[in-house]
């Protein structure tokens, strides 16, 4: 059974090369239009939207995965604050109209919006936001990212509209942790291990059906405190397979498709049915180095093997993308363009690993779920024999990777997609898969967290940035590119980072 | 008649009770845990150990064996340790798709392998059978996935007739949906299996046209045909009802590939994506299902042989 999935994915990749719909995909971005006025739309309309990854539970308290976080954050569960991806992830009111800072930068005090409630009808105060944060800061909690409020001292609620944090110490990354789902407020006294089953947010939707293994329906909640959205259900189907995904839009069955393989998208080119979107993404498709094993305990190793691989080549294979030449993607602040640092140069690679004791070259083994296309380890096996290094691909199912790679260290060469937003903390933990261990990064990333302004914040961080890049921490083969396909009709689609949220307040269909 | 059902009953508790190990004991040869699966790439080491603490995965197989068995023997598949359902109910759940998935799969082979088979054997020196059989030849090297493909290609991208994947988000509460959403994969795994079973038909057919009592039939003055009609088809239908208790094994492994190309919500696409999982309990619930139902199949084949061809019966 396991070996019939994978054989299947090839026969289906040979069909549509056999096919002729690969090849070169349409560049350029195509623009949505403005949502008509109301009394246009067909306000009693269900969206059908295709997903790629399916949660395994619905308890978003306790499971990790973004697949909860794309479904479940804005739509039905909100924070205080939550961001604007159309505005480079800029943090914006939520649940909490305005905030401010102490001078002293330790205490937050937000102002909550009036008349919110949940989905059950009663009133969402400060004491729910308190009891919420507590959970996250309790001692023995079982949410999933509770070392992002590591930081926060005391929730307090002075009056029912008004929620204080006091901080032990500066953190500038608190807002932005608040508008993940550390956030989320939930009603005091929610029981989090029947989550799955009961959710009770405060969110314009309500999960309405769950059909495991193929959709989740959200239905519009007609008591909503806010904006009312402008459609009645959305159903995210979740296709797996990309042609698959592709028929179903083709054929009407889905108005809007996710995560469209942009070799794929020529099927959609001159369809003036269809409107392509094209956005940014957090997916960092990682190239990972055993740093504690030899050889990559030599720099010269690491930075011979970043310059051997033409990032545009590898780009070309998965068919859109980004060169960034570190982890951090544009629409981060401390964003700069680091390509320059171990710009390809295979000779130059052939030389450092001459110097570095290997002039014959050397054979090395990368690790690599086998979801991501085949062509980008071909590429990086073409690519690194020009260097001398013989590459053997081993694919892995991601659960062996999870372990193998991950939690046992067991890998020379590792691919993944580090989808997360700003996650440069993973650069500053020793113990991490990468065994990146470097004294003054670690420095920089915690003063950047006691950090007084936003601009001290994002130099400290650009310099985080830099110094793996540098150091050669590991590679970054290329920022993914949103690629969403749109049924014409169909009006203000999330466009930017949809796999990490999907707000559907804006998705409207026309008449 | 009752000391065979009985010995072939002893033998059936036997091979479940094997069958229920091995699936526990090869599961557990999976790198990784469910675990992992909640916990992600951003937990402590010291996090997923909380978590498999909180899951008993910590415990010995030998504990976690027992006490799955004693769950399965008084009826219970157990949990799933990813969010809590059920496995029977969601077996029952997905046998919704599966079951009527699986038995138009059969209909659609048995309405082709039957007739056509049939006439590839009476007509076996003319070109019409031996074109059957080469029909058969091809439907037999094509894998059900590229049939399925093709298939989709036609009828639902350039035709537009039935939908390319998917089964309505209702399921029967809106019968016509939903049978049009299973015609495509009925045909695409139904052609397939056919073409398999067709061959074992003609054959069959084939010896029965040779065999003495037809000769003896015909000799009385029936014709071909109704000779066949009257007493070849009995007995040709004992070797091929044996395929097709073989072939319903082969058909749930086929209806993995059927579910995940159109993505229906069977027992195959669920149990694929619960191993992805390591949601283990489930899986082992769901496979040992599986498993005992071809077992119980097998074992009513049996008995129906016993019953189609008297002549086993006396030979005991």
């Amino acid at each position: 059974m396991r070996r019939l999935l994978p054989a299947a994915l090839t026969a289906v990749a040979l069909l549509l090369t056999a096919c002729g719909t690969g090849g070169t995909p349409q560049a350029g971005t195509a623009v949505q239009a403005a949502t008509p006025p109301d009394d246009q739309l067909d306000t009693a309309a269900t969206v059908d939207v295709r997903l790629v990854l399916e949660p395994t539970s619905l308890n978003i308290f306790g499971t990790s995965g973004a697949a909860l976080d794309q479904i479940l954050l804005d739509n039905v569960y909100q924070g205080l604050v939550t961001i604007d991806t159309n505005a480079n992830d800029k943090i914006v009111p939520a649940l909490a109209t305005s905030w401010e800072t102490s001078p002293d930068g330790l205490t937050y005090t937000f102002h909550l919006v009036r008349g919110a409630k949940f989905h059950d009808g009663s009133p969402l105060t400060s004491a729910d936001v308190v009891w919420s944060l507590q959970q996250q800061i309790a001692p023995d909690s079982k949410a999933v990212y509770s070392a992002n409020f590591a930081t926060i001292d005391t929730v307090t609620a002075p009056d029912p509209a008004t929620v204080q944090v006091r901080l032990k110490q500066r953190d500038s990354f608190l807002l932005w942790n608040l508008t993940q789902r550390g956030g989320i407020v939930y009603k005091q006294g929610t029981d989090f291990a029947t989550l799955d089953g009961a959710e009770n947010g405060s969110g314009p939707f309500t999960v309405a059906q769950w059909n495991r293994g193929s959709s989740i329906t959200l239905a519009r909640d007609e008591n909503y405190w806010g904006a009312k959205p402008k459609v009645a259900k959305v159903v995210f189907h979740y296709i797996t397979e990309q042609n698959a995904a592709n028929n179903a839009q083709l054929t009407g069955q889905t108005d809007i498709q996710t995560a469209v393989d942009p070799t794929l998208l020529s099927a959609f080119a001159g369809n003036s049915g269809f409107a392509v979107l094209k956005g940014t993404t957090t997916d960092k498709f990682t190239l990972a180095f055993n740093g504690t094993q030899a050889p990559f305990t030599d720099p010269a190793v690491r930075h011979a093997i970043r310059q051997a691989i033409n990032k545009q080549d590898v780009i070309r294979a998965y068919g859109a993308g980004l060169a960034i030449g570190s982890a951090v993607p544009p629409q981060d602040p401390w964003y700069e363009d680091l390509t320059g640092i171990d710009a390809y140069n295979p000779d130059n690679a052939r030389k450092l690993l001459a110097d570095a004791g290997f002039p014959n070259g050397l054979s090395l083994t990368l690790t690599v779920p086998s979801i991501y296309p085949a062509a980008i380890s071909d590429v990086l096996v073409s690519n690194l024999k020009q260097a001398g290094i013989t590459l053997t691909v081993q694919p892995v199912e991601f659960q062996t990777w999870l372990t193998k790679v991950f939690q046992q260290h067991d890998f020379q060469l590792s691919l993944v997609d580090h989808a997360e937003p700003r996650d440069l903390a993973n650069y500053t933990k020793p113990g991490y898969y990468f065994g990146y261990d470097d004294k003054q990064v670690q420095d920089w990333y915690a003063q950047a967290r006691l950090a007084a302004t936003d601009a001290e914040r994002d130099a400290l961080l650009k310099r985080v940035g830099r110094q793996i890049s540098e150091d050669a921490a590991t590679d970054w083969l290329l920022l993914g590119q949103a690629s969403t396909v749109v049924r014409t009709g169909v009006y203000g689609v999330p466009q930017n980072e949809t796999s990490n949220r999907f707000n559907l307040s804006t998705v409207a269909v026309a008449k | 008649m009752t000391l065979f059902v009985l010995r072939r009953a002893g033998l059936l508790v036997v091979s479940l009770l094997v069958a229920s190990l091995l699936v526990f004991v090869l599961l557990r040869l999976l790198p990784g845990d469910v675990a992992a699966t909640i916990g992600g790439i951003q937990a402590s080491p010291e996090q997923l150990a909380a978590i498999r603490a909180g899951l008993g995965l910590d415990r010995s197989l030998a504990v976690q064996y027992g006490d799955w068995l004693t769950g399965v023997l008084r009826g219970d598949f157990g949990r799933s340790q990813l969010n809590g359902t059920s496995v029977s109910a969601e077996l029952a759940a997905k046998l919704e798709v599966t079951a009527p998935l699986i038995a138009g799969a059969i209909a659609v082979a048995v309405a082709v392998a039957v007739p056509l088979g049939t006439w590839a054997a009476v007509r076996h020196r003319g070109w019409a059978g031996g074109g059957i059989s080469a029909l058969a030849q091809i439907g037999i090297a094509v894998p059900a996935l590229w049939l399925a493909l093709v298939l989709v290609l036609v009828f639902s991208v350039t035709l537009g007739w039935l939908p390319a994947q998917g089964f309505p988000v209702d399921g029967w509460a809106e019968p016509g949906a939903a049978l049009e959403s299973l015609v495509l994969p009925w045909i695409a795994l139904g052609l397939t299996e056919g073409a398999v079973l067709l061959r074992f038909v003609r054959s069959a057919v084939l010896g029965v046209l040779h065999s003495d009592y037809l000769r003896t039939a015909r000799a009385k003055g029936l014709t071909r045909t109704r000779a066949l009609l009257r007493h070849g088809f009995r007995n040709a239908a004992v070797p091929v009802v044996s395929v097709l208790g073989l072939q319903l094994a082969t058909l749930v492994v086929g209806t993995i590939v059927i579910e995940r190309v159109f993505t229906l919500p069977g027992v195959g696409s669920m149990l694929v994506t619960d191993v992805g999982n390591r949601d283990l309990v489930k899986v082992q619930g769901e496979v040992f299902a599986v498993v005992a139902a071809v077992m119980l199949i097998g074992f009513a084949v049996d008995l129906v042989h016993r019953i189609v061809d008297p002549r086993l019966q006396e030979a005991r």
